[in-house]
């Protein structure tokens, strides 16, 4: 911030020339009013207009304003610094909230510290349904990443479980509805879009950050922070940011906050998980700050040790006692330990500061609906429709609810209502809900409809596929009941109840060898379902009988 | 002279039989082929299949892989991981080398049945049967091929001769439950007590026989046989459940509550103990209970129709007619031919003021089953209460006319209550 006035600030006196000069104007002719507004606009001092589109966030003509005016003359400070400022601005992204790790490294990572975690003390081993406060998965279904759904979709709902026994979990990064997106491939995360990784490197660059020297841009104070902050945000190039940032915190004597910060955060990028800690413990001793709190949270996480996570937090909220982003953190931790009953608590703390946080309102409605109470979850719903949600998902979510508190004629409309606005992907799981809805009242040729329907909208929806299999066993077809199963558990390797289907129809047909393996696959994604085990118990006793 | 010493103590090691078949201990090939079959035996019934199939590989490439017995413990170590393909191969090539033992070829045979061939492993059986005229295994294993498919006759003809060789529970168990599956419950009812005078103490069995009893209506017998199972077995989810229901239907529901409440350690997700759970609740008038119990089992198997059922009841019971009428229709469309849920339906309808939609569930309902004395009585107390007096009078006398064949057990009191009720009302006479 105190960037953006040094900026401004810097030439009062060609301004106040230009502006003489228009006034010059007015004295010519009273006919010539409209002449003399063009004047004016094309006497407007550029770099004014440039740093009024600047605070209006519009970077674009922020940028090609300073463009010109660099052309005219490429030694004007105040444009340059200006358009490095719009540059960053525009694609600035809130770091702390998305932080994501990409495939590969997760795949490689070496930064847990405990290789054999208890349960609960690990998100590689999330609370399951045999401990108490877990959550069934009976109850709960699951994301395509192998996590309960959560009520808020948010970048880290879809961590998978990553540990050395679950590494294989990895493999739905790349699958789902939308291959790809689920989780970024590169180790760039989320900070580079896709397509644009490659593209880095060419053309138009602003600042060659290979040729800058490090010393001479910390000299200057203003500019060495615009340009480390370009470095972060908009080339990615945590490297050379990290050179100038650590010779601008010696020239500052270590003492200035934000430089640390700084080079924690490039260090965190490039995975030196221990120093960019030591860096953030550092700069909160000279300044007490939120976001640092939230980057040393990051780091624990990134380390596996949810409950130091929580620690951090809680002495967060010691100095920033309302801080709803700290709450917010420990909510998120207890979540993805799959312990939803204590992140609750939690969510309806940030309610009583921010009442109207949707991502609480979103996740208190998704807690009571699996908890059995649709009646208070549609209250949470009818709050973020006040709130000014209004998407697919939202009135789908209202229907379920409306239709298991046994108000059917308001669940078609909510329906119907999400339908007119939903997308192919979304009016997949809303048809689904609607087949759902069909077997709730008994209507199964409803039913059957609704979820081919789900099925043509997205060929990929694998619970359509599996309850299609339910109702054509039903319907006596034996074989179309088996196809769907084996469909269904080829999509999703995250549902258990294809592969006890398909375990069970094959067990009644006595086709035993496929029976084990399904039912081998449904006991492996969920261990404790207790009638996978009893078939299994079964099956092994047809094998070892001599 | 040592050497000597080491032979003799490595002989006494080994099982009886392995000494009676091989003497000629002297012979090289011998030795190579057959040397570690005891240790291959010893580690199989460890279970420690993986040192097992060490030793096996090791013996198979020194006997370029026709070592009879380490090839049949690699067959049914494989089986036992759940290759069966695989395994089914091995028992093949064990066969080959050994055309005459009848194992070999039961075990391929099996295999066969196993991935669900089974006509093919009928004949692999009828084979062995060449071999050997009384293995009782290849006739159970026969009629299993046969139940899978569907020629009942058979698989119960391979059955009996299995047991007049040699009796066993597993033969008696699958015998009962062909019987079950034709519906002809006697009949398995004395399968079952049959193997039961053989192995009085098998808890799956005794488990079955309560099943089967509960299904003939005869609670108290079931009671004894699921109790003495409880008893061997007191953690088998399927007996508390049966156990349960049976202490239920007595009133007694607290106790039943105690038998679920181990059950569900066991099987939380099971929607038939949420609906009894529910049903229990019902039962001590926690109606608030009873309805979040049955909705729960409603949403882990929608399917169920009498989850549905019971909530109907649950709702007409507090008042909510019109949540009623939705559940009782949605247990119709799922299950048609249930009398009761039609006979609810109309005194629902009846509640809501469908006066002639009731009188055609209730009609319904009679058609499904003409010899329920509840159905009349309603029927009769409806038309009253509409103010069809004759009518009423009719399906009143209907309904005396079964009132008069039940036994006293089944007068229940409250029927009595309504029954007088409505005589006094429709002045007839005692």
């Amino acid at each position: 911030m105190s960037l953006r006035t040094q900026a401004c600030s810097e030439r009062p006196c060609s301004r106040q020339c230009r502006s003489v000069g228009a006034r010059a104007c007015t004295c010519d002719q009273f006919k010539l009013t409209t002449l003399y507004n063009l004047n004016i606009n094309k006497e407007m001092d550029p770099f004014f207009l440039a740093v009024s589109r600047f605070n209006r966030q519009r970077y674009d003509d922020c940028i090609t304003i300073c463009t010109q005016m660099l052309e005219k003359n490429p030694y004007d400070q105040a444009a340059w610094l200006l358009k490095c400022r719009a540059l960053t601005k525009k694609s600035w992204i809130d770091d702390l909230e998305i932080d994501e790790e990409g495939v590969a490294d997760i795949l490689m990572d070496e930064n847990a510290i405990n290789n054999a975690p208890r349960p609960g003390t690990s998100f590689s081993r999330p609370l399951t349904s045999a401990q108490p406060g877990g959550i069934s998965q009976v109850m709960r279904p699951m994301s395509n990443a192998g996590r309960p759904i959560t009520g808020y979709q948010r970048p880290g709902t879809n961590r998978p479980v990553t540990s050395s026994t679950s590494r294989a979990n990895l493999s739905t990064a790349l699958q789902g509805q939308r291959p790809g997106t689920t989780r970024p491939v590169t180790s760039g995360g989320r900070m580079l879009r896709l397509g644009t990784a490659s593209m880095q490197q060419q053309g138009g660059q602003f600042i060659m950050a290979d040729k800058l020297n490090a010393k001479n841009v910390a000299k200057k104070k203003h500019i060495a922070k615009a340009v480390v902050d370009y470095l972060i945000y908009v080339e990615s190039n945590f490297r050379r940011a990290l050179d100038i940032a650590s010779e601008a915190t010696l020239l500052q004597g270590y003492n200035d906050w934000w430089w640390k910060a700084r080079i924690g955060k490039c260090q965190f990028k490039m995975g030196l998980i221990k120093d960019a800690e030591k860096q953030f413990l550092s700069s909160l001793k000279n300044q007490d700050m939120v976001s640092l709190h939230l980057e040393l949270a990051k780091v624990a996480v990134r380390q596996d040790q949810p409950q130091k996570a929580i620690e951090v937090f809680n002495t967060g909220l010691k100095t920033h006692a309302f801080e709803t982003h700290l709450i917010t953190g420990i909510a998120r931790v207890h979540d993805m330990l799959n312990d939803p009953a204590k992140a609750i608590t939690f969510y309806k703390k940030i309610l009583v500061f921010d009442n109207s946080n949707i991502e609480s309102i979103a996740q208190l409605a998704s807690y009571h609906f699996y908890t059995d109470q649709p009646e208070v979850a549609l209250r949470f719903y009818r709050r973020l429709v006040q709130c000014g949600v209004n998407s697919p998902e939202l009135w789908n979510n209202m229907g379920l609810c409306c239709f298991y508190a046994s108000q059917y004629d308001m669940a078609l409309g909510c329906f119907d209502r999400a339908l007119t606005m939903a997308d192919d992907i979304a009016a997949a799981d809303v048809w689904y809900n609607v087949g759902h809805v069909g077997i709730g009242i008994g209507d199964l040729g409803l039913a059957y409809q609704a979820f081919k329907i789900a099925v043509s909208h997205n060929p990929n929806h694998a619970e359509s596929f599996n309850n299609l299999g339910v109702l054509e066993l039903r319907r006596g077809n034996i074989e179309q009941a088996k196809n769907n199963y084996i469909q269904s558990s080829k999509i999703a390797n995250y549902l258990f109840e294809p592969c006890f289907n398909a375990a069970l129809l094959m067990l009644k047909k006595g086709e035993f060898q496929e029976s084990y393996s399904m039912a081998n696959q449904a006991v492996q994604i969920y261990p404790d379902h207790a009638d996978s085990k009893e078939l299994l118990k079964n099956l092994n006793q047809h094998f070892s009988v001599m | 002279m040592e050497e000597d010493v080491g032979v003799t103590s490595g002989i006494r090691a080994m099982p009886v039989s392995m000494i009676v078949k091989k003497p000629s201990f002297q012979s090289a090939v011998i030795n190579l082929k057959e040397k570690f079959n005891w240790l291959i035996h010893v580690l199989f019934l460890r279970q420690e299949y993986d040192e097992c199939s060490r030793i096996i590989d090791e013996t198979l490439h020194e006997s370029k892989g026709r070592s009879e017995y380490a090839l049949y413990a690699k067959a049914l170590i494989l089986r036992v991981k759940g290759n069966i393909h695989e395994s089914l191969e091995l028992f093949k090539k064990c066969h080959m080398l050994n055309p005459t033992y009848i194992d070999y070829l039961k075990q391929f045979g099996r295999s066969l049945y196993l991935l669900g061939r089974h006509k093919a492993a009928v004949e692999v059986f009828d084979e062995c049967l060449n071999i050997d005229q009384n293995d009782w295994e290849t006739y159970l294993f026969k009629g299993l091929s046969y139940k899978y498919m569907r020629i009942y006759d058979q698989a119960i003809k391979c059955f009996r001769k299995a047991n007049e060789i040699h009796p066993n529970d597993q033969t008696y168990l699958e015998l009962g439950k062909l019987f079950a599956a034709q519906q002809d419950y006697k009949s398995a009812v004395e399968v079952y007590l049959e193997g039961l005078e053989y192995s009085p103490e098998n808890p799956e069995l005794l488990t079955t026989i309560g099943l089967v009893y509960i299904r003939l209506g005869e609670n108290f017998q079931a009671f004894q046989f699921l109790g003495n199972s409880l008893t061997l077995d007191p953690k088998n989810p399927k007996s508390i459940l049966a156990a349960g229901s049976i202490i239920q239907d007595k009133s007694d529901h607290d106790a039943a509550l105690l038998k679920y409440r181990i059950a569900a350690v066991y099987n939380p997700d099971s929607a038939e103990l949420w609906n009894n759970i529910g049903m229990c609740f019902f039962g001590k008038q926690k109606y608030v209970a009873a309805i979040a119990c049955l909705k729960r089992a409603l949403y882990l198997d929608p399917f169920q129709w009498i989850a549905s059922f019971n909530l109907g009841l649950v709702y007409l019971n507090t008042d909510q007619y019109a949540s009623a009428f939705h559940y009782f229709q949605s247990a119709i469309s799922l299950k048609a031919d249930f009398s009761n849920s039609y006979m609810y339906l109309a005194i629902t309808l009846n509640k809501l003021g469908d006066f002639d939609n009731s009188c055609a569930a209730f009609k319904k309902a009679i058609e499904l089953d003409s010899n329920d004395c509840t159905v009349f009585l309603n029927f009769a107390i409806v038309l009253y209460n509409n103010g069809y007096t004759q009518k009423a009078k009719e399906i009143f006398s209907e309904a005396e006319k079964i009132f008069q064949t039940l036994e006293e057990d089944d007068r229940e009191p409250e029927m009595m209550d309504q029954r007088e009720l409505l005589m006094e009302a429709l002045g007839v006479a005692q």
